[in-house]
């Protein structure tokens, strides 16, 4: 027995220690980040009473998830999520088509300018939406598109940043690869389409992906664009919802407006979940270059 | 067809594990083949080219109408007296511009200033510092470690909106469980959004909760691509994990630490949506930052024209901040790795 307890050496123990208490921290700091989204499900899940007690309960006495029906049928939740899914999906299309064509012709192109061209897209990360909102806004007012889905759409047409991300993978495609599609009798188009972008398959997703989420969460625009029940999207429909039961009844409905948010971010954790691989590895590339 | 595009696709995957020795072979191929092809078929290159710029013709087309030529009807704005109710405007020279310098103070326009600056630099050191922290913390390559870092990461793709909206909930002064919590240990209520002192650390909190799992992920994914070597040698020297961490980790994590403040420095310059939804700039202007103010002006005052003029004041300061740590990164952070 003895002889045993002594193999153990004192630092090794000290190692197994630190490891109890690496494994004790990380545990406590991701309880600490889930709980403002458990506390959301918990308060969905709650009595309007029970809202309302100054010593609220860590969990519901009843789950009460006709919440989530009385929330979906307060607004026109189908109506707010088939709009947010109609203008992410254009952006999404238009964004990766032009992305795609343009990340192409900036890695294998010869031309005239394009060291210049591709520097102004590379400038144009530089310039954020929340400066240039204000000529935007009167260019589609012009066009007559405030409060429809083409203004809604426009803003996120390009993506300088996928155009870069897809660019760099691009030029690192061996160009025998294209030739060899070439040969087989595809044409420019097809070459792109069955070969460049079956071999650039992750970070084509990984861009889109964060587009789509992007899409899904922006507010700004949004905000700005839409003035009506046919064009709201649901980041700023939740707002409006909660403001509205705030109004009507003070903050006994936060139930109600909990399951509304909970609702609301399904999409999002479906997408992700489905893809984590792909989504931190398109979020932690971009660090890399 | 099919069976084609997996067999190039396996061999791309041997091609990329070469690394760099792979791609110095590729590329001179690359152009050993453009040498050796140039001369045969000159005509359809250069249809193939004229092709490939018709390629870049609608993004770089959106690029700047979107971007650049909004940047120059600001500059064009700022020159009109134009308040949006009216259809006609006229140049007025630098009315605008002297109106911005001269009532700068009393126009909150300062104070928005302050405000976005204040709430910039207590976000960058919270989310940078705390993602640091658990970065170290939750470096180790185990199944329910990778699930608590996916935990870990969750706010970041939820909705600022949402987020907003659960924090407004639980900060509620009467029935939030914040307050609640607080109680329970000991503590007063804390007027989370109606003092207007308090008002900016709230906000600066719940961005920070969103933002925190992102800059983790970046930081391990740099650690990751740290050499086992520099540990090993130091094991060796027999250093403690504290210099370890100290002339080891930190001086090799200083290109991200880099990489992270200026990409997060400018996105957190831009913050509206959560001032918007949970304090809406009060109280007393408090939490008033440049965007909201911006948009206030925008579409509150319909003053077009001196929306302008903070609009690019706003823009230069981003460059000239960014240049700064550009600059700085390039003299202080190349640490040959």
């Amino acid at each position: 027995m003895e002889a045993k307890k002594r193999l153990v050496s004192p630092d090794a123990r000290r190692a197994r220690i630190m490891r109890w208490l690496q494994t004790l921290g990380a545990v406590l700091v991701t309880l600490i980040m889930v709980f403002p989204l458990y506390w959301m499900l918990v308060t969905s899940l709650k009595t309007e009473a029970e809202v309302l007690t100054l010593t609220p309960t860590f969990w519901p006495e009843s789950l009460q998830w006709s919440n989530y029906v009385f929330a979906w049928n307060s607004v026109d939740f189908l109506r707010f999520m088939f709009n947010t899914l109609y203008v992410t999906f254009w952006n999404l299309l238009i964004q990766t088509v032009v992305g795609v064509l343009a990340a192409y012709g900036f890695a294998r192109g010869r031309f005239p300018c394009k060291n210049l061209l591709f520097l102004l897209v590379l400038s144009a990360m530089m310039i954020p939406s929340q400066v240039t909102f204000i000529p935007i806004y009167v260019m589609i007012a012009n066009l007559g598109w405030v409060d429809t889905f083409a203004g809604l759409i426009l803003p996120g047409t390009v993506s300088a940043y996928m155009i870069f991300m897809l660019r760099n993978n691009f030029m690192s495609v061996d160009q025998s690869y294209l030739d060899a599609g070439r040969v087989d009798g595809l044409g420019i188009l097809g070459t792109i389409w069955y070969v460049l972008i079956p071999m650039c398959r992750a970070s084509v997703i990984t861009t889109s992906l964060v587009s789509f989420i992007n899409g899904w969460n922006n507010y700004f625009w949004p905000k700005i664009l839409s003035k009506s029940d046919e064009t709201r999207l649901i980041s700023v429909a939740l707002v409006k919802m909660k403001n509205m039961w705030e109004g009507l009844a003070g903050s006994g409905f936060y139930n109600t407006v909990m399951a509304g948010v909970a609702i609301s971010i399904i999409p999002v954790v479906l997408v992700f979940a489905f893809n984590q691989k792909y989504m931190l590895k398109g979020y932690s590339k971009n660090a890399m270059k | 067809m099919k069976g084609e595009t997996a067999a190039m696709n396996t061999l791309r995957v041997r091609v990329v594990s070469d690394g760099s020795a792979a791609a110095a072979v590729s590329d001179s191929q690359r152009q050993e083949a453009q040498k050796s092809r140039k001369p045969r078929r000159r005509t359809k290159y250069k249809r193939e080219n004229f092709f490939e710029f018709l390629c870049v013709v609608p993004a770089v087309f959106l690029i700047v109408l979107l971007n650049h030529y909004p940047l120059m009807e600001l500059v064009r704005y700022s020159l009109t007296d134009w308040n949006m109710l009216k259809k006609t405007y006229k140049y007025v020279g630098l009315e605008n511009w002297k109106w911005f310098f001269t009532t700068m103070d009393t126009n909150h326009i300062l104070n928005s200033f302050k405000v976005t600056v204040i709430y910039t630099v207590a976000h960058l050191a919270v989310i940078i510092l705390v993602g640091l922290m658990c970065a170290l913390l939750l470096n180790r390559m185990t199944k329910s470690f990778a699930f608590m870092r996916s935990v870990i990461f969750m706010p970041h793709y939820i909705a600022m909106s949402s987020v907003a909206i659960i924090f407004i909930w639980l900060t509620n002064e009467n029935y939030g469980v914040f307050n609640y919590i607080l109680k329970l240990l000991g503590f007063g209520p804390v007027p989370w959004l109606s003092s207007s002192s308090m008002a900016i650390w709230t906000l600066v909190m719940v961005a920070s909760w969103r933002g925190i799992g992102y800059n983790m992920l970046i930081y391990l994914s740099a650690m990751q691509g740290i050499s086992r070597d520099y540990y090993e040698a130091a094991e060796l020297d027999g250093a403690s994990k504290v210099s370890v961490f100290r002339y080891i980790t930190l001086p090799l994590l200083a290109p991200t630490t880099a990489f992270l403040l200026v990409t997060q420095f400018i996105s957190s310059m831009k913050v509206y949506n959560i001032v918007d939804i949970m304090t809406s700039g009060g109280p007393s202007h408090s939490t008033e930052v440049l965007v909201y103010m911006l948009y206030q002006m925008t579409f509150e005052d319909y003053r077009i024209d001196r929306a302008s003029v903070v609009a690019i004041v706003f823009f230069l300061f981003l460059m000239v901040v960014t240049a700064l740590t550009m600059k700085w990164q390039d003299r202080k952070v190349n640490y040959d790795a």
